[in-house]
């Protein structure tokens, strides 16, 4: 066999090879970084009004939710499952916590409901997935069906207005920053920092990579499925919270095809559709880059109607860049 | 043989159940007028399903349903209005273009390798965006009255998409139970392997189901157009739950190799029955989504559990 | 930095690490192992014996933790365990280094010796750099000062992953580590290093227990033998004090006569002619001829190119260069539906994956790769498919409830008889035979044996691939040997001894060990 390769001792070199690691781990992640970056700079000079603070603002703060929501689903996908229902069940999370602020009980419990409702409703779908065998897309397609029909059922369409303004967490500001920006960088570096030094944060790599051998070192697959599930869903909460305390009234509908977006910044921040790569930052840094396509098309005088278009043209060619990128390396392998 | 069908036994007795609780609750229900009009209903979704069966027997799914039938919707529109064509060739073209966007996920399913459920994810956002980039939200009315006779109008008393749909029913039966081509497709789905290695052509059938998978979403468009006379880019959007429910309560495993038109047919009506029940008893349209997803998983679970037992 | 306990010293040397009394295990009706005996000692190579479908995986997964034993006692290190899983088997300190490896691709070569079992620093975070450093000293000490362990074990050849694995199991402080046909795969250079590796294991004080089919290594390295035969326990004996002859009659327990009877069939025009076929590395300008009524055996090494030289004929990988005809004709093959039609058929080496549809009927199976026939329009004939299908299944003396029950019920040998009897129906001139009596009980076998002599008497060209010597030397007229893509010798049947056919297997990869200077 000629493909070894050889390892340069890491003393001779300490400054390379670390580099070289970071470049390996996270290229896709600074591939992404470096799109976000020419893209403000081109449309910034086509149009400066792109790049004032005034849109930055609004539009990172705007989208920080659909970031958080992708942390959670990055999660879900490294370990080979989907979860079609997430965007339905942001919509009904809105509600329950809207509903509850509109009461009259203190603000924190109506913040908290949506996290643990989140977990909750997402953990019976991880139940049907890991113990019942059914396949997460079909799974998660019939609870979208539930959790979308029934918000309308109970709702009549109905928003909810009049929230006390110690609701609006996405109004507000820490050090002059507004805070969905502040939870989006929160929550990235504190849930990339788990899965990547944490042993249960690298178990869902293994279970992505190799169900059978991750069973086989120990780790309980099945609990371990039902865990991500509520963690998704627990995500999905805070990111209800940012998304709904936006404006003044929460409406009874979620924006058309929201888990699509959510999936799509995962996918093409880098996460692997075939499971076990990728990583939160992506996702998160997937979700900014959308925003900015989304609002650089009407500066440059696009319409906005072909951003979907856009977006499935993306998700495909990621995915076929790492089914090809698989394919090679399986090559590269001798077999 | 009764084995292999029992699950079509339990649905033509459940379906048979439900029609006769509906029919005792509401003298309307069993009135020829209101069948027809059930049947006037659940055609584009079943004329989907039909090809879905083949779809998902060969071990694979398709998502971007609804999405070709926005576009081809749009894109009637535009031939016709836009580009001024005769309405007669605007069809034709956008049965071809739906045909093209199938056979376009079979491509890139069969030639890299992708999974079917995220290419035909990738393709559900790319087709209703392009129907959203090119209508621009606007939509397209005043169709000619010969046109609207394919989704209003009536031949020998029953409605003119029924027959088609009773059609394409007796068309996919044939195919899927009684040629070599739907022999072809369970083998695929119980081994593509081991389909190769008996020299069945694998890779033509996959481009074939889904490129009819496509031209199906867009007749469903077209009767849909003229049923409600206009057109829409958001049309068809949650067309793909519904269908799938409909296949998988038919008895089609969603891991392949498995499943009848009989079984989705019975699907179908099952579910139609059970919403214009749900109508007649006064729940609204949202209260019948709810119920769609339970009867998914609900049908997951029992065959998944029987499969599993019949394993044991 | 210690990588195992040092146990070479210890008194207790010869008292067993691992010890098995009377394991039984059956799944359903079969028996899979009776009453076996096995002992490891700490610091031994024990190879573990016997032919294809002796229990010796089954034997391995017991040991692994993966099956649990129907009856019997097993203890480690003195004291009686019952593995319920995997884990409870690398608890009481055996690892084992399956055939298909249990790796994680995508992830580093690092974090793969680790594999979920993390050093963590004080903040109770994974220590990523001790994590670096620790493989690179396991694999060091394995001689592995060649391998990145940033590397992404995807891109490894199957060489390095294996080693990946043995470091795995080091790093969980093995006593017992079991090599399931480790060399099966491997190029001789390659598998020369293994093995290297493994009496360095065993100077260490580790217990091995060696699968494998290759008699050379097995008597290089093992200490003792255990020999299983029809899943039953045949005994075990000192390696120094035993011959390869000895060990082939405990394994076959009979002479090889009377399990493969030979029948003579008239020898008649060539069928199959194959000049200069080249497709990928395994398969190099191969020239080979087959004749109606002859019985061409294909030997070599597993990975040596013979299914790979099958596959290309059989239109899987079609050829890149090079002629192949049938009858004298011409022939381009680009499918297996192309070969079909020039008259060649293949029994596939996996018979459960590639051979057949298991959950379909065996009248499903056998009429599928003549589907096209038996519906001029495209409707199927199903008259016609329940006569032929009856017609193969009486032909081949299938045993099953009938045509319509699925062939995944059935036993390995009534299951080779449908893939038979599926390929017969294409009228085929040129039969290919992948290990046609792999995991085949040895009644079947001989049926088998026995169908293959009768179609080459009705005039079939037979070109037979197998793992099993005996086998290829008993059916052959003829024997071609494949080493490293290429045909490296012919045999006729007078000359194809076990020593001839064994040195032509080896010879070119001896040869091109020590310059690959080939393209």
């Amino acid at each position: 066999m000629t493909d070894m390769t050889i390892d340069r001792p890491d003393a001779g070199a300490p400054m390379t090879g670390a580099l070289r690691r970071v470049l390996r781990e996270y290229g896709h992640e600074l591939l992404v970084a470096l799109a976000i970056l020419v893209l403000l700079a081109v449309v910034g000079t086509i149009n400066p009004r792109f790049v004032s603070a005034r849109n930055m603002t609004s539009v990172f703060s705007g989208n920080a939710y659909i970031a958080v929501a992708a942390i959670g689903m990055t999660m879900i996908i490294v370990i080979r499952q989907i979860d079609l229902s997430v965007g339905a069940l942001i919509g009904v999370l809105a509600t329950i916590s809207g509903t509850i602020a509109v009461s009259g009980a203190p603000v924190w419990v109506a913040w908290a409901a949506p996290v643990i409702c989140g977990a909750a409703i997402s953990s019976v779908t991880g139940v049907l997935v890991a113990y019942a065998g059914i396949p997460s897309i079909v799974v998660s397609l019939g609870m979208m069906a539930i959790l979308q029909g029934g918000l309308i059922s109970v709702t009549g369409g109905a928003w909810i207005s009049d929230l006390p303004p110690a609701f609006l967490l996405a109004k507000m500001k820490v050090l002059g920053l507004p805070m969905p920006l502040v939870w989006g960088v929160v929550l990235t570096s504190a849930a990339a920092v788990w899965m990547r030094m944490s042993a249960f944060g690298r178990s869902l790599y293994l279970i992505g990579g190799n169900a059978e051998a991750a069973r086989a070192v120990g780790i309980p697959v099945r609990r371990r499925i039902v865990a991500v599930f509520a963690i998704h869903g627990a995500f999905a909460g805070l990111a209800t919270l940012l998304f709904a305390t936006q404006l003044q009234v929460i409406q009874s509908t979620t924006p058309a095809n929201l888990e699509l977006v959510i999936i799509t910044a995962a996918v093409i921040g880098g996460v692997s559709i075939l499971g076990g790569t990728g990583t939160v930052i992506g996702a998160s840094l997937a979700a900014v880059l959308f925003a900015a396509i989304g609002s650089a098309l009407i500066f440059v005088n696009v319409s906005a109607y072909w951003l979907r278009a856009l977006i499935g043209v993306l998700i495909l060619l990621t995915v076929l860049a790492d089914v090809m990128r698989r394919r090679r390396e399986t090559r590269a392998g001798g077999h | 043989m009764i084995n292999r069908h029992s699950h079509e036994a339990v649905l033509a007795v459940l379906a048979a159940l439900a029609i006769a609780v509906l029919a005792l609750q509401s003298a309307e229900f069993l009135t020829p007028a209101n069948l027809m009009n059930q049947g006037r209903l659940m055609t584009e979704v079943a004329l989907v399903a039909l090809v879905m069966t083949f779809v998902i027997a060969s071990g694979g799914i398709d998502l971007s349903v609804g999405s070709i039938m926005g576009l081809s919707a749009v894109l009637l529109g535009t031939f016709w209005q836009k580009m001024g064509m005769p309405l007669p060739l605007a069809m034709v073209l956008v049965l071809f273009s739906g045909a093209l966007c199938g056979l376009f996920n079979g491509f890139i399913i069969v030639r890299f390798g992708m999974p079917p459920l995220i290419a035909t994810l990738g393709t559900l956002a790319l087709y209703r965006g392009l129907a959203e980039g090119i209508s621009q939200a606007r939509s397209v009315r005043g169709w000619p009255e010969w046109f609207a006779q394919i989704g209003q109008g009536s031949f020998a008393g029953v409605p003119v998409q029924v027959w088609i749909l009773l059609a394409a029913m007796a068309v996919a039966v044939v195919i899927l139970g009684y040629s070599r081509w739907g022999r072809t497709v369970y083998a695929i789905g119980s081994s593509e392997t081991a389909a190769r290695f008996a020299g069945l052509p694998v890779d033509a059938a996959k481009y074939a189901v889904y490129t009819a998978s496509g031209l199906a979403a867009s007749l469903a468009a077209i009767i849909f157009v003229s049923r409600v006379s206009t057109t829409r880019s958001d049309m068809g959007t949650g067309l793909e739950l519904d269908v799938i429910t409909a296949v998988v309560l038919g008895g089609t495993s969603i891991f392949g190799g498995r499943g009848t038109i009989i079984g989705t047919v019975l699907g179908l009506v099952v579910i139609q029955a059970l919403e214009s029940g749900l109508s007649l008893a006064g729940i609204k349209g949202d209260g019948t989504i709810v119920l769609i997803g339970v009867v998914l998983i609900l049908t997951l679970l029992a065959s998944t559990f029987a499969e599993s037992r019949a394993r044991a | 930095m210690q990588l195992a306990p040092q146990q070479a010293a210890d008194p207790g040397v010869h008292a067993p690490v691992l010890s098995l009394r009377d394991i039984s295990k059956s799944f359903g009706p079969v028996q899979a192992l009776k009453d076996v005996r096995f002992d490891l000692r700490s610091g031994e190579v024990h190879a573990l014996m016997g032919e294809n479908g002796a229990g010796k995986s089954t034997l391995v997964k017991v040991l692994a933790g993966m099956h649990r034993p129907t009856s019997g006692t097993i203890a480690a290190g003195g004291s009686e365990v019952a593995f319920g899983s995997a884990r409870d088997a690398t608890a009481a300190g055996i690892a084992v280094v399956h055939q298909e490896l249990l790796l994680f691709g995508e992830m580093t070569v690092a974090e793969n010796v680790f594999s979920g079992r993390y050093p963590r620093s004080r903040a109770g975070m994974i220590d990523w750099g001790l994590v670096r450093r620790r493989a690179r000293a396991l694999l060091a000490d394995l001689d592995c000062h060649d391998l990145d362990v940033d590397a992404k074990v995807a891109s490894l050849s199957v060489a390095m992953r294996q080693r990946v694995e043995i470091a795995r199991a080091l790093n969980q402080n093995a006593k017992v580590l079991i090599l399931d046909e480790p060399t099966a795969a491997l190029a001789e250079k390659d598998a020369e290093r293994l093995l290297d590796i493994v009496l360095r294991l065993r100077a260490r004080g580790v217990g091995i227990v060696y699968v494998s089919h290759r008699m050379n290594e097995i008597f290089r390295i093992s200490d003792r033998m255990t020999v299983l035969r029809d899943g039953q326990y045949v005994g075990t004996v000192d390696a120094a004090a035993t011959s390869e002859a000895d060990l082939i009659a405990m394994m076959v327990g009979r002479s090889i006569d009377q399990v493969f009877p030979k029948v003579e069939a008239q020898i008649g025009a060539p069928v199959l002619e194959v000049r200069g076929l080249s497709s990928g590395p395994l398969v190099q300008d191969a020239t080979l001829t087959v004749r109606a009524g002859e019985i061409v055996g294909l030997a070599g090494l597993v990975g040596s190119g013979r299914t790979e030289l099958a596959l290309t004929l059989f239109g899987i990988t079609p050829a890149t260069s090079g002629t192949i005809a049938i009858d004298g004709q011409e022939v381009r093959i680009g499918s297996p539906k192309a070969a079909r039609d020039a008259g060649i058929a293949y029994v596939p080496e996996d018979r459960g994956h590639q051979g057949l549809v298991k959950p379909m009927a065996i009248r499903e199976n056998i009429s599928m790769a003549v589907l096209d026939r038996l519906s001029p329009g495209g409707i199927l004939r199903k008259g016609d498919e329940k006569r032929i299908a009856a017609e193969g299944f009486r032909r081949l003396g299938v045993r099953a409830a009938g045509i319509e029950q699925p062939v995944g019920q059935l036993s390995g040998g009534n299951q080779q008889k449908v893939v038979i009897a599926k390929w017969l129906e294409t009228r085929p001139k040129l039969l290919i035979l992948d290990e046609p009596t792999r995991g085949i009980d040895v009644g079947a076998k001989s049926e088998i044996h026995r169908l293959m002599g009768e179609m080459a008497q009705q005039g079939l060209a037979i070109l037979m691939i197998s793992s099993e010597l005996p086998e290829v030397l008993a059916m052959s007229d003829r024997v071609l040997v494949v080493a490293e893509g290429r045909i490296a010798a012919e045999l006729p049947r007078g000359e194809a001894t076990p020593q001839t056919v064994g040195h032509a297997m080896t010879r070119r990869t001896g040869t091109t060990a020590h310059g690959r200077a080939r393209p």
